[in-house]
């Protein structure tokens, strides 16, 4: 499994293996099923606690149906507002302006 | 019947409308089976099958032919014909009119008359395209490939649930192709602008609204430029509501977007602090155009003359419905649309490369 932690999928390769859901492509690309491989793994060994586990399953399989329902959504998911309000702070936003904003010189400020 | 090509078959609800937009456009026929077999209400939705009844007043020659239970739809695309219509919106769905305007955005160009439609329902909802949305995000999308003076009037507003809005999308002049598209280079934002309304409330909840996004944007310092819109009357449609969209605007003519409607327990100042927010986090999350604009420029890339056209994409949005419009693509098309990671800086970002299909407006004079 150490091994297989090194793995690093093409994207550009796995996007048209129909065999693999896009979901799986995602995953897969963020080695996120590395991840959820280690998670089982470690499920594995503490076996004893199954009542749990099934109620987690349970709400697991719940979440996907609600995702399903979620075809052709134009508007993307974002974040809680209170997420969002703690990832844009001052320094993430200084970040984001030398990438994406014009000089600030340029800038005529909107009027308060 | 027996003469015409056999379809290609899709499964499930997934990219329902995409799929049929892509056969009008390839003029291939397609079947979409097992269309919620499993759900409570069985096959298509009420607002597909009014889409259907869409799609067959802006084309000529179509035949559609939905299965017994819904879960099978068999279309065999006609010629888009375009010209004046109008098309009342399903009532029984809460839909808005963006549901169905966003993917005429792909076809209406290549027309064989103007493209006239007028769309009666919902005009904005919190999940599917708003018009505003449309209007100043999708629409600039068509000028950049080339769709000259694409329009979209709002007559009336319609807020959720009642509606009794009402919008008038033009395409003035056919296109004969996309132009093809080089854009590698993250556009710079200059000014962020936008648009907060109000149905039948108070006109000082746009105000509130407007406040509310300029504090959350003012430690950006761009130009920050929200026009107030209050409706009233016969006008303001049939229920009370209130939204915001703003637009981050390129000197380059692109641009990304995010917007929101008032729902139930939100005051003006939640939606106002959310869209600056989304904003932010769209653009964070943007190559050239935003996470809702992709999938019109790379059909409009595939749609090119043969040459390769490039789109500099966002590793965030490389997601699952990516890879579902990836391969519609290429199962309707032939085309494949290849992502290779930028290597000259460290953004992670990706070149999306398409050679065009060559497409041809066949109404349209050589």
């Amino acid at each position: 499994l150490q091994g297989s932690v090194q793995r690093k999928w093409d994207i550009s390769k796995m996007l048209y293996l129909n065999n693999i859901e896009p979901a799986d492509v995602i995953k897969r690309w963020k080695q996120e099923d590395i991840e959820e491989e280690e998670d089982e793994s470690s499920t594995e060994s503490n076996v004893g606690s199954d009542e749990e586990e099934d109620d987690d399953d349970f709400f697991k399989k719940k979440t996907d149906s609600i995702v399903e329902s979620k075809e052709d959504k134009f508007i993307p998911d974002y974040p809680s507002i209170d997420e969002l309000k703690e990832k844009w702070n001052e320094d993430t936003l200084k970040k984001l302006q030398s990438r994406f904003f014009v000089s600030a010189k340029k800038i005529i400020n909107d009027n308060d | 019947m027996s003469n015409r090509p056999k379809p290609l078959v899709f499964e499930g609800a997934k990219n329902f409308r995409l799929r049929l937009i892509l056969s009008t456009l390839s003029g291939k026929p397609i079947k979409i089976t097992k269309i919620r077999p499993d759900d409570q209400h069985v096959g298509i939705r009420d607002e597909e099958a009014s889409f259907l009844r869409l799609l067959s007043r802006v084309t000529n020659g179509a035949h559609i032919q939905v299965g017994q239970t819904g879960t099978s739809v068999i279309y065999y695309p006609g010629i888009i014909t375009g010209g004046e219509r109008i098309h009342p919106c399903a009532t029984t769905s809460s839909k808005p009119v963006g549901y169905y305007l966003e993917p005429l955005l792909y076809i209406a160009p290549f027309s064989k008359e103007k493209f006239s439609i007028k769309l009666q329902g919902i005009t904005a909802s919190k999940e599917d395209a708003g018009v505003e949305a449309i209007r100043l995000g999708l629409l600039p999308i068509m000028e950049k490939f080339g769709i000259r003076d694409p329009s979209l009037h709002i007559l009336k507003r319609g807020s959720p649930p009642n509606g009794g809005g009402e919008v008038h999308f033009l395409v003035d002049s056919t296109a004969l192709q996309p132009l093809t598209m080089h854009a590698i280079d993250i556009p710079k934002i200059s000014a962020i602008r936008g648009v907060a309304y109000c149905t039948r409330v108070s006109p000082s909840i746009v105000n509130r609204m407007i406040d509310a996004a300029r504090n959350v944007l003012r430690p950006i310092g761009v130009e920050v430029d929200i026009t107030a819109d209050v409706w009233r009357g016969e006008n303001a449609g049939k229920s009370p509501g209130f939204g915001l969209t703003l637009v981050a605007e390129s000197k380059k003519g692109w641009n990304f977007f995010a917007e929101d409607i008032g729902g139930a327990g939100e005051v003006p100042e939640d939606i106002g602090t959310k869209v600056a927010y989304e904003l932010i986090e769209e653009i964070s999350k943007a190559g050239v155009v935003g996470r809702s604009q992709l999938s019109l420029a790379l059909v409009y890339m595939v749609l090119g003359k043969e040459d390769i056209g490039r789109l500099r994409i966002n590793k965030e949005q490389i997601d699952e419905d990516l890879i579902y419009l990836l391969r519609d693509i290429k199962t309707i098309f032939g085309t494949e649309i290849y992502l290779k990671e930028v290597d000259d800086d460290d953004s992670g970002d990706f070149i999306a490369t398409v050679k065009g299909t060559n497409f041809l407006n066949p109404n349209k004079k050589m």
